[in-house]
């Protein structure tokens, strides 16, 4: 038994102000939890904005160093890795795919630098073969590829090579911060399946950082739910939204609008409650 | 359900083509963001239009609105207000009649609040420069006034004294609501009010507009590619797929019965709490819109594609009472 990743109370606080009117500001408080070696699952953290999770992803990712508590990969302390051989072991994906590639540098550049750094990829042609192993897993193919630059992708083309160029690297975590919310509605769901047949096909660990309960619900396996820095709850992502027992998160629950919430404002404001989206019927 | 919302049409668009233009060298570029959308928006309403980015929505209603700028021109169709009837689009009305329609008549909430509030002046002046004119009083009036119609979207009077830094991301959008809704105008656009915020306080907003749209009994134009926003907020929704308006209708009539292809996947995929069905995306991706495809702009990816739809644009047809769509599989026949 043991853990690809811990987190023992891991605090982060940021000084804001200049030299005279400094104030702290408590980003992340105490918040523990681990991802086991051996069971490979989709971890959600659900927060809104202000909710620091994504300043504990860029703890994760080893980008910010922790205020207080301690971050372990693979039971060695993240501070203390070498960063080629952290980053071969954990790999990002980020929000907006068309801020993360530069417009001006093609695609398949992106792939093969990761391989080469982080893949152990000696010469060009173990690079094409890595960075098309990897583009397969995602359903894409070097040769779609090669040579084209971000613009003539889609917004989900564009985030499946991000994941590819992810997966290039042959990491053992992937952290994913909103990885969907700027993919078009009709190609969301597609890039949520691949984080499943990823866990399920390749036995990677994905921390999925989101505020979209429903998709938190369809995919992950446990989440926690933070407010201000503090986790709030966690337990099984199914029974936790189902049945959500802290204030704020119940507060949460019942903000989602479904298919289901129709016609919910008719009756002004305050509006009337909405329809639990996961109240029998 | 609430009373049904009057019939008369507020807005009436019809056969409205909006295309960007420009010409480099001799070399012509024509991207049609607009092509060929007809619907109507009635007297006390809220009309939803849906769809994916760079499917034309934002396109659509800044032509509505006469918000047009080289490259985007507006190439055919009309788009009539029932408050300017000798005019068959804004855009075209002279610029001394679209200052007196402005804000008066139409108004607009926008997505990021930050670009409507100026920075360096207080909320205060703010109203003032937008709304003085139109209601005209003396200054303490229209202060008092400014300081009433913020109560209404349960914001304190001591809000008009604010720098927009001040106030929250919800406070703001709140503030833009208030200022889009102070001169009572018949006709609201809002492009995406709440997508920059947090679910909790969108609930929030999103009641409100609606609570003012009823007190008013204004019209309001309501463009948003969240669908569960659209079944809680709209009374009726149209669904844009690459710049035409693929289908229509009462907003509880098409989650229950989509009829066309992109419709129901839109409405199949969205995943629900408390429903562990597989969803599936859609395969291909949005066409450019420089070189749709011909026929059917959706049968690239549409699972009941026919050959027709490879060579022909479906019509847009009333296929159930009150509900339209454009679709060869739903609608044989019917070509436009």
């Amino acid at each position: 038994m043991s853990a690809l990743l811990g987190l023992d109370k891991v605090g982060k606080t940021f000084a804001r102000g200049g030299l005279f009117s400094s104030r702290r500001v408590e980003a992340v408080k105490e918040v523990s939890f681990a991802l086991r070696d051996e069971t490979p699952e989709i971890f959600t953290v659900i927060g809104e904005s202000g909710s620091g999770k994504s300043t504990l992803a860029r703890m994760i990712l080893g980008i910010h160093a922790p205020s207080s508590g301690s971050i372990r990969l693979a039971g060695q302390d993240v501070a203390t890795y070498e960063r080629r051989a952290f980053m071969a072991k954990v790999q990002p994906i980020f929000q907006n795919p068309f801020e993360a590639f530069n417009p001006l540098k093609q695609l398949d550049r992106y792939l093969f630098m990761t391989a080469e750094r982080f893949g152990e990829a000696t010469d060009r042609k173990a690079a094409e073969g890595r960075a098309d192993e990897a583009l397969k897993q995602v359903g894409l193919s070097l040769a779609e590829i090669a040579g084209r630059f971000p613009h003539e992708l889609s917004g989900g083309q564009l985030q499946r090579v991000a994941i590819a160029r992810a997966l290039v690297a042959r990491p053992r975590l992937i952290v994913a911060d909103e990885p969907v919310s700027m993919v078009d509605a009709s190609l969301r769901m597609s890039i949520v399946n691949l984080f499943g047949r990823l866990r399920d096909d390749l036995g990677l660990s994905i921390i999925y950082i989101t505020h979209d309960l429903a998709t938190a619900y369809y995919i992950s396996d446990r989440l926690i739910i933070m407010q201000k820095g503090v986790v709030v709850e966690e337990g099984p992502a199914r029974a936790v939204l189902s049945a959500p027992s802290h204030p704020y998160s119940r507060q949460l629950r019942d903000a989602v609008l479904t298919p289901d919430s129709a016609g919910a404002f008719r009756g002004g404001y305050p509006p009337k409650a909405v329809p639990a989206s996961g109240a029998k019927p | 359900m609430s009373a049904a919302p009057d019939q008369t049409p507020v807005l009436q668009v019809h056969d409205l083509q909006a295309h960007f233009r420009t010409r480099y060298f001799g070399v012509n570029r024509e991207v049609r963001a607009v092509d060929g959308v007809t619907f109507d928006v009635r007297r006390n309403e809220i009309y939803g239009l849906a769809g994916e980015s760079s499917s034309g929505k934002t396109t659509l209603v800044k032509t509505i609105a006469g918000l047009l700028k080289p490259p985007l021109e507006m190439v055919g169709g009309s788009a009539r207000f029932s408050f300017l009837p000798e005019w068959d689009a804004i855009g075209r009305a002279p610029p001394e009649v679209v200052r007196r329609i402005r804000w008066r008549h139409l108004s607009y909430i926008m997505q990021g609040s930050m670009n409507v509030l100026n920075p360096l002046r207080r909320i205060r002046h703010s109203f003032r420069d937008f709304a003085w004119r139109h209601l005209g009083g003396s200054k303490a009036e229209f202060d008092a006034r400014a300081a009433a119609h913020l109560e209404r979207v349960k914001l304190d009077p001591s809000v008009l004294a604010a720098y927009p830094h001040e106030l929250s991301g919800g406070m703001r959008q709140r503030v833009t609501i208030a200022l889009a809704t102070i001169c009572k105008p018949e006709f609201v656009i809002a492009d995406e009010p709440t997508t920059a915020l947090d679910v909790i306080v969108q609930k929030d907003v999103l009641g409100m507009i609606r609570s003012i749209q009823q007190e008013m009994g204004s019209s309001v134009l309501f463009i948003t590619h969240d669908m569960g926003v659209q079944a809680a907020l709209t009374d009726r929704l149209g669904i844009m797929y690459a710049g035409r308006l693929v289908e229509d209708g009462e907003t509880p009539e098409i989650f229950e019965r989509p009829l066309h292809p992109y419709t129901r996947h839109l409405i199949a995929s969205l995943p629900r709490i408390g429903d562990v069905k597989q969803r599936e995306g859609l395969d291909g991706t949005p066409p450019s819109l420089a070189a749709p495809p011909p026929g059917c702009r959706f049968h690239p990816r549409c699972p009941l594609a026919m050959p027709v739809c490879a060579t022909t644009v479906p019509a847009m047809v009333e296929t159930l009472p009150g509900h339209r769509a454009a679709c060869h599989a739903v609608n044989p026949g019917a070509a436009a």
